[in-house]
């Protein structure tokens, strides 16, 4: 099956590490010039540098999404060095955190605004080339419980309400928009590394609640997310895909 | 020109260690020290690669060498000052077969004296804290007074040789440092000073007198007293035992100073170990460091690389609004932990609003086994009341929890002290990471056979 992302034009922020890294992977191996946003200069510069090993073109640049005129002139350099954009895959996000009303505050700004943002820089390209792909990451814990309530899954459950909107209104301008909730999905420095080492015996239970014995790696929601991305994905639109090898208990009618 | 002689904080090389990543950790240098701890790294001594005999963990006729020369003559750490505040007031403690008296006198001065009553032997108090008026035998009430005079001995008449010699207690040395009780059941030891040296300086800018007792506990452990000393004198174990600390604490930019019988290393904490990759939110500990020193770990918008040196900055612009005066710390001292270890078996994890100490004791009779000593005391911020003293609690190897750091260390002890006894095993295959055990068991040869006098052959 040909993706038909040869020669596409990609954006991913939160590009540098898990499941978004591996998301401008795919994209990269595919034949997709890509452009990838982290926090951290390092962070950036090593994930361009590994990622232009495919050949296509590979750019960067650190950039705060909780600082809007920053983060806008993010995308316009981010347009400009790509010669346009096809698709958008905007990562962006705070983590969990409870006992501070500020983390509502950083959950908003960053996994709320940074998407909403991104797609307010994308639209008005993707709009006049009339073709356009966004997949918005929400997360299994907008679904069900998980780790108390608080601030990440409640506001990542809006970007699975607004991307179905957001398909709504610009199907017309030939943009697909879709939401992809992963389970829980653990890599090197990632938060289930970390909850492993600290918290041995939660990390164990939630082993037990997953079906197939383990937790999710980046590579395989990021399949999932270049998929939807792709012109393969032509005829998916609002639509929310979970990928958490069964991990949630309800049934998705 | 000679080049200046500098000492690299770690001496070994870190890229080639089992790690993810090369850190560079920021460290107050000697030059800008504002505290009277000392930061450099003292020259490594030169104490070979041989084996640690492992038989000195279980040997009988060690043990005994050990009383002889080591428990017997050096100082030891008795208690703290603040327990005995006023006259009468006493610490009763023990240290193998011996158990003594360390007692607040009316003018403020402290004696101490063997706890047992010149007449039959009987033990005068049970141990712990408390106060007298006279010590009297529980048996025929022989009454000592404060000084360890006898003031009442029952029917003088019909001790037709009289009271025993200078009818007292025999005095031994006692001192009172940085708000702990020290003691020596060795009438000609050395003045306390010159014991302790250098580490005065080192440990009198904590002004540990601020801080109040927050844990008191007793575990008897079933293994030998040196297998406890060398659980904390490493950070080697932490990547085998203590995985969660990977997210707290740098275990492989340790530096490591040894001196003339003491030694110290010093951790970075609210930092992240090499080991393990850097992650993007804040662990739950560090968390937790971020909020003791009265930061809103969700205000922090820095990386998590950075919290160590942010911690460090915050309380020094907060410290003294908070009621806590780190005046004299350099700002290493605000997050890492300087860890020293006071021979023969004092360990303690000093830091700006804390000290956790380990006093290690030997059994009285059975190599393979122990008394654990936990001590924890923790600032007590001006202005707020004194709280009230952690009461003792005293418990056998594994019966309750003593946190989840500490069940860690202590629950490989038995069965090292069990796998030490096989003929299989020659001794203790020390690494560089380990130093610090290596100069303690050079210290306890120097004692045990005269400095430098020990013998291939020897344990």
């Amino acid at each position: 099956m040909d993706l038909g992302l040869q020669g596409k034009k990609a954006i991913v922020v939160g590009g540098a590490r898990g499941i978004g890294y591996a998301v401008a992977e795919i994209l990269a191996r595919e034949g997709a010039d890509t452009a990838i946003s982290a926090r951290g200069e390092d962070s950036v510069k090593d994930a361009v540098a590994a990622l232009s090993r495919y050949g296509t073109k590979v750019v960067g640049k650190p950039v705060n999404v909780k600082r809007a005129d920053e983060y806008k002139a993010w995308f316009e350099w981010a347009i400009e060095a790509l010669e346009g954009v096809d698709v958008l895959v905007p990562l962006s996000s705070a983590g969990g955190g409870m006992g501070s009303e500020k983390y509502w505050h950083n959950a908003f700004e960053t996994d709320v605004m940074g998407p909403v943002r991104a797609i307010e820089a994308v639209i008005p390209a993707m709009a006049a080339q009339k073709r356009g792909s966004i997949v918005l990451v929400a997360t299994t814990s907008a679904l069900e419980a998980m780790g108390g309530p608080q601030a990440y899954n409640a506001m990542k459950a809006s970007l699975i309400t607004y991307g179905k909107q957001l398909a709504l209104a610009h199907g017309k301008d030939g943009i697909r928009v879709n939401v992809v909730s992963p389970g829980p999905i653990e890599f090197e420095g990632g938060n289930w590394d970390m909850i492993k080492g600290t918290m041995e015996k939660f990390y164990q239970s939630q082993l037990r609640q997953q079906p197939m014995g383990r937790l999710g790696k980046p590579e395989e929601v990021a399949r999932a997310i270049v998929f939807l991305a792709s012109e393969a994905a032509s005829w998916c639109s609002g639509s929310h895909l979970v990928v958490d090898g069964a991990f949630t208990n309800r049934t998705h009618f | 020109m000679d080049q200046p002689v500098t000492h690299k904080p770690v001496t070994w090389d870190t890229s080639k260690m089992d790690v993810k990543r090369v850190v560079d950790v920021i460290r107050v240098s000697p030059e800008d020290n504002p505290s009277r701890t000392p930061v450099e790294k003292a020259p490594d001594p030169e104490l070979g690669h041989e084996v640690i005999p492992a038989a000195r963990y279980y040997s009988t006729e060690f043990m005994k060498l050990e009383w002889e020369r080591v428990w017997s003559k050096v100082w030891l750490l008795g208690g703290r000052a603040d327990d005995i505040p006023g006259p009468g007031d006493y610490i009763c403690t023990e240290i193998g077969k011996e158990s003594v008296l360390i007692v607040r006198q009316h003018d403020g001065s402290l004696r101490c004296f063997p706890n047992v009553c010149l007449h039959r032997g009987n033990r005068l108090r049970p141990e712990g804290i408390g106060n007298a008026q006279a010590f009297r035998c529980m048996y025929h009430h022989w009454t000592y007074g404060l000084d360890g005079k006898i003031e009442r001995l029952p029917d003088r008449c019909t001790f037709p040789q009289g009271g025993p010699p200078g009818m007292t207690l025999p005095s031994l040395p006692v001192a009172e440092w940085n708000s702990f009780v020290w003691f020596s059941l060795n009438p000609e030891v050395e003045p306390f000073d010159d014991y302790i040296a250098p580490l005065k300086e080192h440990l009198e800018p904590y002004r540990p007198e601020r801080m109040a007792w927050k844990r008191d506990v007793t575990v008897e452990w079933d293994c030998n007293w040196k297998a406890s000393v060398d659980a904390f004198n490493e950070t080697y174990h932490v990547q085998g035992i203590h995985p969660q600390l990977l997210w707290y604490l740098d275990d492989v930019n340790v530096q490591i100073d040894c001196y003339e019988r003491h030694n110290r290393y010093l951790i970075p904490f609210a930092a992240i170990s090499p080991r393990v990759a850097m992650p993007s939110t804040i662990p739950p500990a560090i968390d937790e460091i971020m909020r003791h020193a009265g930061m809103d770990p969700a205000e922090y918008e820095g990386r998590v690389s950075d919290i160590r040196r942010d911690v460090q900055l915050f309380k020094r612009a907060n410290g003294k609004a908070q009621g806590k005066d780190y005046s004299a710390l350099n700002d290493d001292q605000l997050t890492d932990d300087y860890h020293y270890m006071i021979f023969p078996n004092v360990a303690l994890n000093v830091h700006a609003d804390d000290i956790m100490l380990f006093r290690q004791r030997p059994h009285a009779s059975d190599p393979n086994k122990m008394l654990y000593d936990v001590w924890v005391f923790e600032l007590v911020p001006e202005g707020e009341p004194w709280p009230e003293r952690a009461k003792h609690r005293r418990f056998k190897h594994g019966d309750r929890s003593i946190g989840q750091v500490l069940d860690q260390d202590a629950y490989n002890l038995p069965t090292v002290q069990a796998g030490m006894q096989s003929e299989s095993f020659p001794g203790l295959w020390i690494g560089e990471q380990e130093l610090r055990i290596r100069h303690f068991h050079k210290v306890l040869d120097d004692y045990i056979y005269g400095p430098g006098q020990k013998q291939a052959g020897d344990l």
